[in-house]
């Protein structure tokens, strides 16, 4: 069979976007920067917050964010339906929501190893699946991106599960990107340590480590990452199945 | 169920030192980075509390980082241990 799309045009900027946790940290910075740009969003988070709510106010009718937890799958389905009722088809699925880790593998009962790869890994995964279903019956094409980690590529002890669902995610990007020839540009941004409710319980004297050993002098913050998350939701650079790493070189 | 004495603790600790070749001092207020008790002992000691106590003691490592003397550590695995 031919396939009628497999030759031509580049995959159309994002213009409707589900961000997923984007209700503060870098996802909210995200959501920002995408109604900046003049698209549309929809994001989720357990609990919305006065920053959203805000920017709801400000962007009425191009801004859905309603409250769900991403390991409830009848909940997310939900999402969808609602979302796209209000701002139309999703074209675009930015991977955001994610919880961290600060716990030795020896010293992380079952549970919570069960708790991170469930909400860090098993649930995006199957947001995914849901989002190209969705996208593919509606607008037949878009761009997901997958914000990792820089835990993924290098060791950093106390974050053994969650280095793991990220290098899974990783892996499932550049699956994906081949997967989904011709329809779907797929990447992953993979910040090094910023400033976050996630990495709060990094001491300051950790913070100021880590800034001193960064080759750039200093620690990354959201504003550095969302230019980079922008131009692959809207530019045509035809990168696709990468993993782009934004550290400030403390990685290489 | 009942914890572990704080002696008890106490001499289990002696014993990861002793292991390596080193002594745990008398003084609780003596520090860990002084004696070479590094954080992955600690993490040794755990083990052999929760291998008497037949159960897991799970922390995240933040806990752990107010730890700073013989004594810390005692009270760290105290409070860890569950209640009788
Ligand atoms: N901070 C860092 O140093 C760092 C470094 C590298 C990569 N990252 C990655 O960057 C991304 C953003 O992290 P951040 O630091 O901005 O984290 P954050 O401030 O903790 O924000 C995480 C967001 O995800 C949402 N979320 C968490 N669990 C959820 C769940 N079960 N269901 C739905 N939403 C959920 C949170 O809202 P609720 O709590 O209300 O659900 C929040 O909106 C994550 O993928 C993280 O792994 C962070």
């Amino acid at each position: 069979m031919s396939d009628p799309v497999s030759t031509q045009d580049p995959i159309p900027a994002a213009s409707c976007v589900l961000i997923t946790g984007g209700t503060k940290g870098l996802g909210l910075e995200l959501v920002r920067d995408t109604l900046q740009r003049g698209a549309k969003v929809a994001t989720f988070s357990r609990k919305l917050t006065p920053e959203i709510e805000q920017l709801q106010q400000e962007y009425d009718g191009r801004l859905f964010a309603a409250p769900v937890d991403i390991n409830d799958q009848d909940g997310v389905k939900r999402f969808f339906k609602d979302a796209s009722a209000v701002l139309g088809p999703i074209d675009s699925l930015v991977n955001n929501a994610a919880m961290g880790q600060d716990s030795m593998h020896l010293h992380t009962s079952p549970e919570q190893i069960a708790r991170i790869v469930q909400t860090n890994l098993t649930a995006p995964l199957v947001l995914t699946r849901a989002f190209i279903r969705h996208a593919m019956a509606k607008t037949g094409r878009g761009r997901i991106v997958m914000i990792t980690s820089v835990c993924a590529q290098r060791g950093y002890s106390g974050l053994v599960t969650y280095a793991a669902t990220k290098g899974g995610l990783d892996a499932a990007m550049r699956t994906l990107a081949r997967e989904m020839h011709g329809r779907f540009l797929v990447n992953s941004v993979a910040p090094g340590f910023f400033a976050s409710d996630m990495s709060s319980v990094l001491g300051t004297e950790q913070l100021s480590t880590i800034a001193r050993r960064t080759p750039s002098g200093r620690m990354v913050t959201p504003a550095n990452i969302a230019p980079v998350v922008r131009s692959l939701l809207f530019d045509d650079t035809n990168l696709n199945g990468q993993v782009i790493t934004i550290d400030g070189g403390s990685s290489i | 169920m009942s914890g572990l004495s704080r002696d008890h603790v106490r001499t289990m600790m002696g014993e990861v030192l002793a292991a390596q070749g080193k002594q745990l001092p008398a003084d609780d207020s003596t520090r860990l980075d002084g004696i070479g008790f590094r954080s992955l002992d600690f993490s040794e000691l755990a083990l052999r509390v929760e291998d008497e106590l037949d159960t897991e003691l799970n922390f995240d490592a933040p806990e752990l980082r107010s730890v700073e003397t013989v004594g810390d550590v005692l009270d760290f695995i105290d409070q860890l241990q569950p209640t009788a």
